[in-house]
C-alpha cells in the first residue's frame, strides 16, 4: 500500500472575503522531507500552513495531510506539531505549567523528551513565559509541539522574530527534532537563508500560487543557467527568467535525455528561487521581491 | 483537559470565591438578625429596603459573572494567539469549548445558587410577613431562578467572545446585555408563563387611595399600584367608566385638579372623593402566589434552554464551517 502523503492539495483555494491568499494549489509532498516553504510576505505560506493544521477552513478544493482532513480528530491532531507564528505560549504559566497542559492534552506526550529538551536549552521550569526572551519563548513552543511525538512538525515563521544568534540555537534544535523523532517537518520562511541549511524539498510560493516544488536535489539538477538569446533556446527547455544576456531555464525531457545543453552551468538555490519569485512578481517588482528574499 | 480549564480558571476562581464567602458571610448574619426581631410585623418596614436593595445587588452576579468569567474565555486566547497553541494539541477544538464551557458553567450555577439559597433562606421570615416575593424584583432574588441567570450570563459571556475576538469590548457588551435581559424578562415574558387571572375592581374613593399612584408624568387617567391579596399584578387597564371606555382626560383632570373641597383624609384626599363619584373601574391582569414555584422553574428551565442554545452555537461556530 502506498503510505499517504505528508501534505497532498488538489486545487486548494483560500479566499478571505475578496482577498484571495491561496489559489488552485497542487502539492504532493511524500514522507521524509524537510520542506522549505518560501516566498515574500502575503505570499500565501501562512495560509497554507494554518490550513494544514486545521486552523482555517479552505475554500475550494481539498487538502489531505497524513492521509485524513487536517485536524480531524484527536488522534490526527496527535500525529501533527505545530508552531504559530510569533509562537504563543501562555504569560501567565510557567515553563514548568506548560509542559503540564501538554501532558494533559496529549496522550502520546513524552515527559522524559520535553524536560530534558527545556533543560538541553536552558530553560528555567519556574520561569513565567510572558518574561522569556523571544528566542526562548520559541524554544518552549517547540519543546511543546515536539514532545506529543508528532509525525509531521509544522512551523509557520518560525525564526521570524528572533536574533541571528536565537535563530541559529532555534534552527538547530528544530533540526536534532526531526531527526529524533524521525518527523516530516514543514516549515515556512520569507528567507531563503532560513531553510536552505536544512530544507531536503523546497516549495515556492509567490502571489498565492505555487510556483515550483520539488527536492532540492531534482530541483537543482533540472534547472540551468544559459548564456545567450533566450529566444534562440533549444526545444525542450523552459526560460523561468532572463536578463542581461542570460537565462535561468528548466530542462524538459528532451534535454535531460539528450546531450546537456552547451554552455550550461549549474545555479545555486537561491538563483533558481529568485527567477521564480521574479517571473511570478513580473519585471517591475522584481528587484524588491529579490531583496526581500535573498537577504 | 478538565485540570487545564481548571488551571487557566485559577485567578477568576479565587477571586470569586474570595467574593463569594463574603456575601455568604453577610446573608447569614443578616439571617440571623432578621430571626433575633420578636415584633414579626415590623419586619418588612425594617427589612423591605434591604431586600429590595439585595434583590437589585443580586442581579448584578449573572452580568458580573457574564463579563468576568465568560466573557474573557474565548476572547482572551483569541486576542493573545493561544488558541493557536492550544487547538494544535490533541484535543478536538468542539471539546475543548465544551469542557469549559462545562466546568465554568457548573461554577457559575454553584455560585449562584449558593448566594441565592442563603439569600432565600435569610429573607424567609420578611418574606412569610409581606408576601411579596412574587414580585418583579424580588422573584429574581429567590429560590432556583438565580441559578439560571447565572449559567445564561455565562454563556452568553463566552459566546460573545468568541464573536467579538476582543476582550474588553466583549464585556463591557455583556454587562450592558445580561442586565437589559434582566430587566426586559420579567416585564415582558414572565407575566406570560402562564394565562393570568382577570379581575374587574371598582375604583371607589377607599380603593383609590390604596393605591400608590395617581396620574402620570405624561398625563391620563392612570392608577398604579392597586394590589390583590396574595398575588402579582401583571397589567393593570387605565381608568374606565362603567361602559368600559377609557375615562377621558378632560374629566381626569377635572377631578385631579379642581376637585370639590369635602375636606376628605386619605392619600389623594379629594380627588379619590371626586373619581369615586365617577363609578369607575379597572380591569387587573394577575398571578397568584401559588405559582410562585412553578415560575421559579419555568424561568429556569427558559434559561437553562437559551443557554444550551447558546452553546450549541458556540460549539458550532467554533469548530469553523467547512467549505463543502
Amino acid at each position: 500500500m502506498e503510505t499517504p502523503l505528508v501534505l497532498h492539495a488538489e486545487q486548494l483555494t483560500k479566499r478571505y472575503g475578496r482577498r484571495t491568499a491561496l489559489t488552485d494549489c497542487d502539492l504532493r509532498i511524500p514522507r521524509g522531507h524537510v520542506v522549505g516553504l518560501v516566498g515574500p510576505n502575503g505570499a500565501g505560506k501562512s495560509t497554507l500552513l494554518q490550513l494544514a493544521c486545521g486552523l482555517i477552513a479552505p475554500t475550494a478544493g481539498t487538502l489531505s495531510v497524513l492521509g485524513s482532513r487536517p485536524a480531524a480528530n484527536a488522534a490526527h491532531l496527535a500525529r501533527v506539531g505545530f508552531v504559530a507564528q510569533d509562537t504563543p505560549v501562555y504569560a501567565s504559566f510557567s515553563v514548568a505549567d506548560h509542559l503540564r497542559m501538554g501532558a494533559w492534552l496529549n496522550p502520546s506526550w513524552d515527559p522524559a523528551l520535553a524536560k530534558r529538551r527545556i533543560a538541553e536549552v536552558g530553560l528555567d521550569p519556574a520561569q513565567k513565559a510572558g518574561r522569556l526572551s523571544g528566542g526562548q519563548r520559541a524554544q518552549l513552543a517547540l519543546a511543546i509541539a515536539a514532545a506529543k511525538r508528532p509525525e509531521l512538525l509544522i512551523f509557520d515563521e518560525p525564526a521570524a522574530a528572533l536574533d541571528p544568534l536565537a535563530r541559529m540555537g532555534f534552527m538547530r534544535s528544530l533540526m536534532e527534532f526531526v531527526v529524533e523523532l524521525g518527523a516530516s517537518a514543514v516549515l515556512s520562511s520569507h528567507l531563503l537563508s532560513d531553510v536552505e541549511q536544512v530544507c531536503n524539498y523546497l516549495v515556492v510560493l509567490c502571489d498565492s500560487r505555487i510556483q515550483v516544488a520539488g527536492p532540492v536535489r531534482d530541483l537543482l539538477a533540472s534547472h540551468h543557467r544559459i548564456a545567450g538569446d533566450p529566444a534562440r533556446m533549444a526545444a525542450g527547455v523552459e526560460v523561468i527568467w532572463a536578463e542581461r544576456g542570460h537565462a535561468l531555464v528548466r530542462d524538459g525531457a528532451a534535454v535531460r535525455n539528450g546531450a546537456a545543453a552547451r554552455d550550461a552551468e549549474p545555479v545555486t538555490l537561491e538563483e533558481l528561487v529568485l527567477a521564480y519569485l521574479s517571473r511570478a512578481a513580473g519585471a517591475g517588482a522584481a528587484p524588491r521581491v529579490s531583496a526581500a528574499v535573498a537577504r | 483537559m478538565i485540570r487545564m480549564s481548571l488551571r487557566q480558571f485559577r485567578i477568576q476562581a479565587l477571586v470569586g470565591a474570595f467574593l463569594l464567602v463574603v456575601a455568604a458571610i453577610y446573608l447569614v448574619r443578616l439571617g440571623a438578625d432578621i430571626r433575633a426581631v420578636r415584633d414579626t410585623s415590623q419586619l418588612p418596614i425594617q427589612y423591605g429596603q434591604t431586600m429590595l436593595f439585595l434583590a437589585a445587588g443580586f442581579g448584578l452576579v449573572p452580568a458580573l459573572i457574564g463579563a468576568f468569567w465568560g466573557a474573557p474565555l474565548i476572547a482572551r486566547e483569541l486576542e493573545t494567539g493561544t488558541h493557536r497553541l492550544v487547538w494544535n494539541q490533541s484535543v478536538p477544538r468542539r471539546r475543548w469549548l465544551a469542557v469549559k464551557l462545562m466546568v465554568l458553567g457548573l461554577a457559575s450555577m454553584a455560585v449562584a445558587g449558593t448566594l441565592s439559597a442563603l439569600l432565600t433562606w435569610a429573607a424567609v421570615p420578611v418574606d412569610q410577613v409581606a408576601g411579596d416575593r412574587f414580585s418583579a424584583i424580588l422573584f429574581g432574588a429567590r429560590g432556583v431562578a438565580p441559578i439560571g441567570y447565572a449559567v445564561f450570563g455565562f454563556t452568553f459571556g463566552a459566546v460573545t467572545g468568541l464573536l467579538v475576538r476582543r476582550t474588553q469590548p466583549a464585556m463591557a457588551m455583556v454587562f450592558l446585555a445580561v442586565i437589559a435581559v434582566q430587566f426586559a424578562v420579567p416585564n415582558l415574558l414572565r407575566p406570560h408563563y402562564l394565562p393570568a387571572e382577570r379581575v374587574t375592581v371598582p375604583m371607589s374613593a377607599d380603593t383609590i387611595n390604596q393605591a400608590r399612584a395617581l396620574g402620570s408624568i405624561t398625563g391620563g387617567p392612570v392608577v398604579g399600584g392597586v394590589e390583590i391579596a396574595d398575588s402579582w399584578v401583571t397589567d393593570t387597564s387605565k381608568l374606565l367608566t362603567p361602559d368600559g371606555r377609557q375615562l377621558s382626560d378632560a374629566a381626569f383632570n377635572e377631578c385631579f385638579n379642581n376637585a370639590p373641597e369635602t375636606g376628605a383624609s386619605g392619600r389623594f384626599g379629594d380627588t379619590a372623593v371626586c373619581l369615586g363619584k365617577l363609578d369607575l373601574h379597572v380591569d387587573l391582569a394577575y398571578q397568584p402566589n401559588g405559582r410562585f414555584w412553578p415560575f421559579q422553574w419555568i424561568e429556569l428551565a427558559l434559561y437553562l434552554a437559551f443557554s444550551a442554545l447558546l452553546a450549541a452555537a458556540g460549539l458550532w461556530r467554533v469548530a469553523g464551517v467547512r467549505a463543502p
